[in-house]
């Protein structure tokens, strides 16, 4: 039979936040407002890469504790970087296919999404570093 | 083909699904399940620490010592060091120990039987502890002062078989590798074993800083011999027999983690062909098992064909791309854009970077997260190690053979000086 002997005096809790539901909201709303802006002005692969950066982003950084200026300045910032990406990934793939010819179309669309992963990454990873403080 | 493209990304989206309900929960779900223990119980029953060692002559003086600092009981507690035949200075170093303190006993196995693998080991361990509880120790690891009792105090709940520490890296700052093993450590433990604790589905046994009860794992015959994963075998072997594991976040305990490539190979090589075995093994009568709720179904069903993900990355992509050349449509594109995401996510010892992110942030070491890119490199080599593992493990089926051979990690040791600093603190 089990016998509880005694109490720890010390006691260790995981720490725990509140969702944050209204910052959610208002990132949802505002990542859906970006969406048509872009519309159009990108190629698909670069529009998916910034749609499933700002899903990632809103859905699990918006949620944490935080100021939500941070959050949608961080937001903004991934959605600008994602376009600017975009542009340096089209002006390499225009001038490497003229030097390499067709060929390098197929590295572009078989690596072009691979590459798009590595900036959302990048940039999701910053967004979480500048919420928290380094524990002391 | 297109149904198995399909197929394949619905496999893939469930694990990033599954990654960020654990996320989630990890975050803000509270332990409310039923038999939910507080771990301010002390519950000090006779306990065993099984120490296995091959040639650990590096790192087996640190954790001997750490065991005469347990704040448990002596006279409760029992240290045994399975010495594998080691051709170095661990056994000498091991017999110095219990030479000095009773609480610690040597037990040197023959050439003939070492070398093929821990469950062997602390098999012979197993036969020689007395303790009710037994715990295991790899000799690279060094364990909090309380460890014991705060694992100990989830063996309350009589329906708990095993429990499970966490482990966090000791050489961090040593090389590139270790550090992102940290980032490994941090998602697998302090989000994805914790979220599957709170949330009531299958926390895994690691097979080191971790214990069970001795009836179980003495009705259940001991360790199997032939599984690599001689941990991932015992969780779902606990599991099917009706009990359950904890994990217990609180109960840290330090180890040295893989210094550079060629050793994150052959340690994770030998967990993919050890997980591959155990899911051949264990599918089936996890489907079957009337002990189980569906969601620990769902989840042992997923945790046991998590190293089978990367395969299916490689057919997925190279199936997208042909269909996206053969007939191209808008939702061929949108899938194999969105599939590194996928794949970021489920590989990279399969906790995804959103899960290494915020794991760190609980943690409150945020400043690692600037690292989180790089699991790129250790995504690509995963999926390489899990491909070789798989087909291996196809040719050694086809051929009948059923012992494999076991690679040995090898610990230089350079974890000493954090040790000391560590001592020098205070902690």
């Amino acid at each position: 039979m089990v016998s509880l002997l005694a109490r720890n005096k010390q006691s260790f809790g995981p720490r725990r936040e509140r969702p944050q539901y209204l910052h959610v909201a208002i990132g949802t709303v505002i990542a859906l407002f970006v969406y048509p802006l872009l519309y159009g002005a990108l190629e698909d692969s670069a529009l998916i890469s910034i749609i499933l950066f700002n899903f990632l982003y809103v859905f699990t950084i918006f949620p944490l504790d935080g100021p939500l200026w941070r959050k949608v300045c961080l937001l903004l910032f991934g959605n600008m970087i994602g376009w600017a990406w975009n542009f340096i990934e089209l002006s390499f793939a225009i001038i490497a296919t003229y030097y390499f010819g067709d060929a390098f179309n197929i590295v572009h669309f078989i690596g072009g999404p691979i590459v798009n992963s590595i900036w959302i990454v990048a940039i999701w990873s910053l967004g979480l570093s500048t919420l928290s403080s380094e524990k002391p | 083909m297109e149904l198995i493209f399909f197929f394949l990304i619905a496999f893939m989206v469930s694990y990033l699904i599954r990654h960020y309900v654990f996320t989630f929960a990890a975050l803000y779900h509270r332990c409310k399940q039923p038999g939910y223990i507080p771990n301010s119980i002390i519950y000090q029953p006779k306990v065993s620490v099984l120490i296995p060692a091959r040639n650990e002559e590096n790192v087996i003086r640190r954790i001997l010592q750490r065991m005469t600092e347990l704040t448990y009981p002596r006279q409760k507690l029992e240290v045994i060091v399975i010495d594998d035949a080691s051709t170095d200075r661990t056994g000498e170093i091991a017999e110095e120990f219990a030479e000095k303190y009773d609480s610690i006993k040597v037990i040197h196995r023959n050439v003939e039987k070492s070398g093929r693998g821990k469950s062997g080991v602390l098999n012979d361990g197993l036969r020689h502890a007395k303790g009710d509880i037994i715990y295991c120790f790899d000799a690279d690891y060094y364990p909090q002062r309380d460890i014991l009792e705060k694992l100990t105090a989830y063996f309350t709940d009589p329906k708990v078989g095993a429990v499970q520490g966490r482990v966090t890296v000791l050489n961090e700052p040593n090389t590139l590798v270790t550090r992102l093993v940290t980032l490994e450590r941090i998602g697998g433990y302090r989000v994805d074993q914790q979220a599957r604790n709170s949330l009531g589905l299958i926390p895994q046994f690691g097979g080191t800083q971790g214990g069970f009860r001795r009836q179980l794992i003495e009705s259940l015959g001991g360790f199997n011999p032939k599984m690599l994963a001689e941990d991932t075998d015992m969780t779902f072997r606990v599991y099917l027999a009706g009990y359950k594991v904890r994990y217990a976040n609180e109960a840290e305990c330090y180890e040295e983690a893989v210094e550079n490539w060629n050793s994150y190979w052959r340690q994770r090589y030998r967990w993919a062909k050890g997980h591959m075995q155990c899911a051949f093994k264990h599918l089936w009568p996890l489907i079957k098992c009337k002990n189980l709720r569906l969601r620990e179904k769902v989840d042992g069903f997923l945790l046991l064909n998590i190293y089978f993900v990367p395969v299916l990355i490689w057919l997925a992509w190279i199936i997208g791309i042909i269909l996206c050349f053969s007939s191209p449509s808008p939702w061929f594109t949108f899938l194999l854009a969105s599939m590194p995401l996928y794949a970021y996510s489920a590989v990279g010892n399969f906790a995804p970077f959103f899960e290494i992110g915020i794991g760190a942030y609980l943690d409150r070491r945020t400043r690692v997260c600037w690292l989180i890119p790089l699991l790129f490199v250790t995504f690509l080599y995963s999926t390489l190690i899990c491909t070789k593992a798989f087909i291996d493990l196809c040719i050694s089926k086809i051929k009948g053979e059923e012992q494999h051979a076991w690679l040995k990690t090898f610990h230089y040791g350079r974890g000493n000086d954090y040790i000391r600093n560590l001592n020098d603190n205070g902690q």
